[in-house]
């Protein structure tokens, strides 16, 4: 037996930062343990013990990130022989995700908006049947989706990191699989939430499927999936420029979907109405910032010597983008498809902060990320509040005249709304002011008037609910204004006043999200 | 030193190889090639679900066999193996349970969506297939000669890379099967035997000794009048016995169980002498 093993040769682990990675690495553990959890606790104690599970890792992981960030090498550090690349924009980009995931996870566990939660008891009982009628009021809800939403943040700060096209697509499907899962688990408006989670399922496998062809097409062009290696072979060799940019392009709509971006928003609005409203929030935060922090890396790592070819396919995205969100959001009568449509448009704004290939591009582009996820996080957790009989009003003309049954919740709503349009005093003023400075710095005024533009437009829509809350006589049968239990209070709180708060003195964070570049 | 020569030119003759294509690889790619495209095309315009099933798994058989030919004989075994035999057959054994009857809908929800999809998804795969064959006249292909024969072949060297540089990735598909082994029991998994949810055999019978009536419900009256099993039961007294009505079941109104009654309690009309059939109802 001792000949057979002497026979093998002796591998050499690759060396593993453990203290740079360990954000990570806690995320992924905690959410094997919770997983454990589901296996063995009985159903009554899972929610509690999940909870706190939870909360503890966020902490720990973002206590473990500070404690790391301190004294990190400023040039960063690339560990498991170089897929993972923790440089100043990843630690940026991390703590960015803790903070919204904790601010979606307190909105996730809340129980007393909704009696029970707002995730089904059993997700596997068919919507409309009579056991459907008895577990709607029953109390109880599938706590699968507290280990989900860990899996997903797991894949998200892999994402962010991960300096090679591989790991990328793996930490893509990582992120994406347990979304697709939480869209399907919403306790009321079961058929809808079911439609919208296999339209992002079907969407996103063609979206990976895109991202993977591409990155084929890369490794022949290339003959490495590296970041660092495409970027080399970029720069100089008289290979065929074809294989790199219908790589590049199939790449980048893979990308580009995910941060639901110009036309490739499509499934944006029917799945952020269909999942379940904290589902929403997590999503429209945390994956923005995850595939804006990939699209980052992408572009910068890999095709920043080639950007004269590609940048004005890249204007054209994100101004179809800004005219996507703004035009078509002014048409819609829904409140979370709205929110869908302005994401579209800020997808758009982001986008031209992401081209601009500047170290003020990449750092507008960070703030922004963490101004606008705050923002919907907080928005998300409001309109979770407005319920009639049917769970949440989500229709605008329900909205009508909300400013008189509840002064404070339309006056927090307000702010926010003014803070998408991106009105002076709160969080998003600054973020476009730092976006659209850092374009035209590096020469993209034409495509800054279009942006100003479409803001304007965009602040349209957003104007026109706070007039119908604030303006009209609210209907006879309107819904009613819940009042919510502390962790939706928290979580509601804690974006509102990051909104403020990064409105009024943003330079500590824009030192943060400025204090390094890239490292390849 | 002799057997590091041998391996030397081993490698280099492999390598030579590696930058030509011998006849035996043409033929097989020109037998080969065509019949996977025929698999693609077949599984596209086949009717039936399982004949579809069945032509996909042509062309992977085809593929895996292609990738032997091209000096990868376990990527070719894993994709016959993993792709054709385990994947492919799962699919199947899945299409068999929903039912291969159940064909798609026909009916167009967007207007002009089939058209649409068929002109971009040609034109998608001409511009592909024309982009990658215009860029394979300059790229310098790389044989895996050397990694078939240096430091232990094609299997140990898959392995190494997978424990050494991509590691990480490795690992983290874990996570990715986590996550679906999780999905599949959300979605599928109902406990309808879970305690509480069905009352065991146990608990039916201590239920009902302890509750007031221990003995069998008093079935339905089926008298002359009537056989069905929404006629109430009387007690001797012509009154009707409530635990015998079923509460599925919609009752016979009162007004026809009267004649019932009033024969029971003895205060009916005797037969009439004049009318062909007994009683008064028969009449009306």
């Amino acid at each position: 037996m001792s000949g057979f093993f002497s026979q093998a040769q002796q591998l050499q682990a690759p060396d593993v930062a453990y203290q740079a990675v360990l954000p990570m690495l806690l995320v992924l553990g905690a959410a094997c343990v919770s997983v454990l959890f589901e296996a063995f606790l009985p159903r009554e104690r899972r929610w509690g013990w999940q909870v706190a599970l939870t909360v503890v890792t966020l902490a720990g992981a973002a206590i473990s990130l500070i404690v790391y960030g301190n004294d990190a090498p400023k040039a960063g550090v690339k560990t498991f022989s170089d897929v993972l690349t923790i440089d100043r924009p990843t630690l940026f980009l991390w703590g960015t995700l803790l903070l919204l995931a904790f601010g979606a996870v307190l909105l996730i566990a809340d129980r007393s908006v909704e009696p029970g939660g707002a995730f089904v008891a059993q997700a596997a009982i068919r919507p409309g049947t009579l056991q459907d009628r008895v577990q709607a009021a029953k109390v109880g809800m599938q706590t699968e989706v507290f280990p989900l939403t860990l899996f997903a943040l797991g894949g998200m700060m892999v994402f962010c990191a991960a300096n090679d096209l591989l790991t990328m697509f793996v930490a893509l499907e990582v992120l994406s699989l347990p979304l697709y899962l939480m869209a399907g688990l919403a306790r009321r408006r079961r058929l809808l939430s079911q439609e919208a989670a296999v339209k992002y399922f079907l969407l996103g496998a063609f979206a990976s499927a895109f991202f993977l062809y591409g990155i084929a097409l890369l490794y022949g062009y290339a003959g490495s999936v590296k970041l660092a290696d495409i970027a080399t072979a970029a720069a100089g060799t008289n290979r065929s420029d074809t294989l790199l940019f219908a790589g590049m392009g199939l790449l980048v709509v893979g990308l580009l979907f995910k941060a639901s971006v110009g036309p490739f928003h499509t499934w944006t609005p029917d799945v952020y109405q269909g999942s379940p409203t904290p589902v929403t929030a997590f999503m429209a935060a945390c994956t923005k910032v995850a595939a804006f922090g990939g699209i980052l890396r992408v572009l910068m790592g890999a095709f920043a010597s080639t950007n004269w070819e590609w940048r004005g396919v890249l204007w054209g995205v994100a101004i179809a983008s800004m005219a996507i969100g703004a035009v078509l959001g002014l048409t819609q009568t829904d409140v979370k498809r709205m929110i869908a449509y302005s994401s579209v448009a800020h997808a758009g704004f982001l986008l031209v902060g992401s081209i601009a290939l500047t170290s003020k591009g990449v750092s507008g582009t960070l703030f922004y990320l963490l101004a606008y996820g705050l923002t919907t996080v907080a928005t998300f957790g409001i309109v979770s509040l407005v319920r009639d009989a049917d769970g949440e009003a989500s229709h605008l003309s329900q909205w009508a005249g909300l400013a008189k049954r509840s002064p404070i919740v339309a006056g927090v709503f307000t702010f926010l709304l003014l803070a998408l349009a991106g009105i002076p005093l709160t969080s998003g003023f600054v973020g476009k002011f730092v976006v659209f400075s850092a374009a035209l710095q590096s020469g993209m005024a034409p495509l800054v008037v279009v942006a100003l533009v479409f803001s304007a437009v965009a602040a349209f829509f957003y104007l026109r609910v706070i007039v119908l809350m604030y303006f009209s006589e609210p209907a006879a049968d309107g819904p009613t204004v819940t009042v919510p239990g502390a962790f939706t209070t928290m979580a509601i709180t804690i974006g509102a006043l990051a909104t403020l708060v990064l409105g009024v003195f943003p330079s500590f964070a824009l030192d943060w999200a400025g204090a390094g570049g890239f490292t390849f | 030193m002799s057997a590091l020569f041998l391996t030397q030119t081993a490698a280099q003759t492999a390598a030579q190889a590696a930058d030509t294509v011998s006849t035996g690889e043409a033929i097989a790619f020109w037998i080969l090639g065509p019949l996977a495209l025929a698999g693609a095309l077949g599984m596209l315009f086949a009717r039936n679900a399982v004949h579809s099933a069945l032509w996909l798994a042509l062309t992977m058989l085809n593929l895996g066999v292609i990738y032997m030919v091209q000096q990868a004989p376990f990527l070719g075994f894993v994709q016959i193996i993993v792709y054709t035999g385990a994947i492919m057959m799962l699919f199947l054994f899945v299409l068999m349970l929903v039912g291969r009857d159940s064909s798609d809908s026909v009916v167009e929800v967007l207007r002009g969506q089939r058209l649409a999809a068929i002109v971009f998804g040609v034109g998608f795969a001409g511009l592909v297939v024309s982009a990658v064959a215009r860029a394979l006249t300059n790229v310098t292909s790389v044989g895996l000669a050397k990694q078939n024969t240096v430091n232990g072949g094609n299997v140990a060297n898959i392995g190494t890379s997978l424990f050494t540089d991509f590691l990480f990735p490795f690992e983290l598909t874990s996570a990715l099967l986590i996550t679906a082994a999780i999905g599949a029991m959300v979605l599928g998994f109902s406990d309808r035997n879970a305690k509480g949810v069905k009352k065991t055999q146990r608990e039916l019978v201590e239920e009902r000794f302890q509750g007031n009536r221990p003995s069998p419900l008093p079935g339905p009256g089926v008298f002359a009048t009537a056989n069905s099993v929404a006629t109430p039961a009387l007690l001797p007294d012509g009154s009707i016995a409530p635990e015998s009505l079923s509460e599925l079941i919609e009752s016979t109104a009162k007004e026809s169980l009267a004649d019932d009654l009033a024969e029971v309690s003895g205060t009916a009309d005797g037969p009439d002498a004049h009318a062909l059939s007994g009683t008064k109802e028969d009449l009306a």
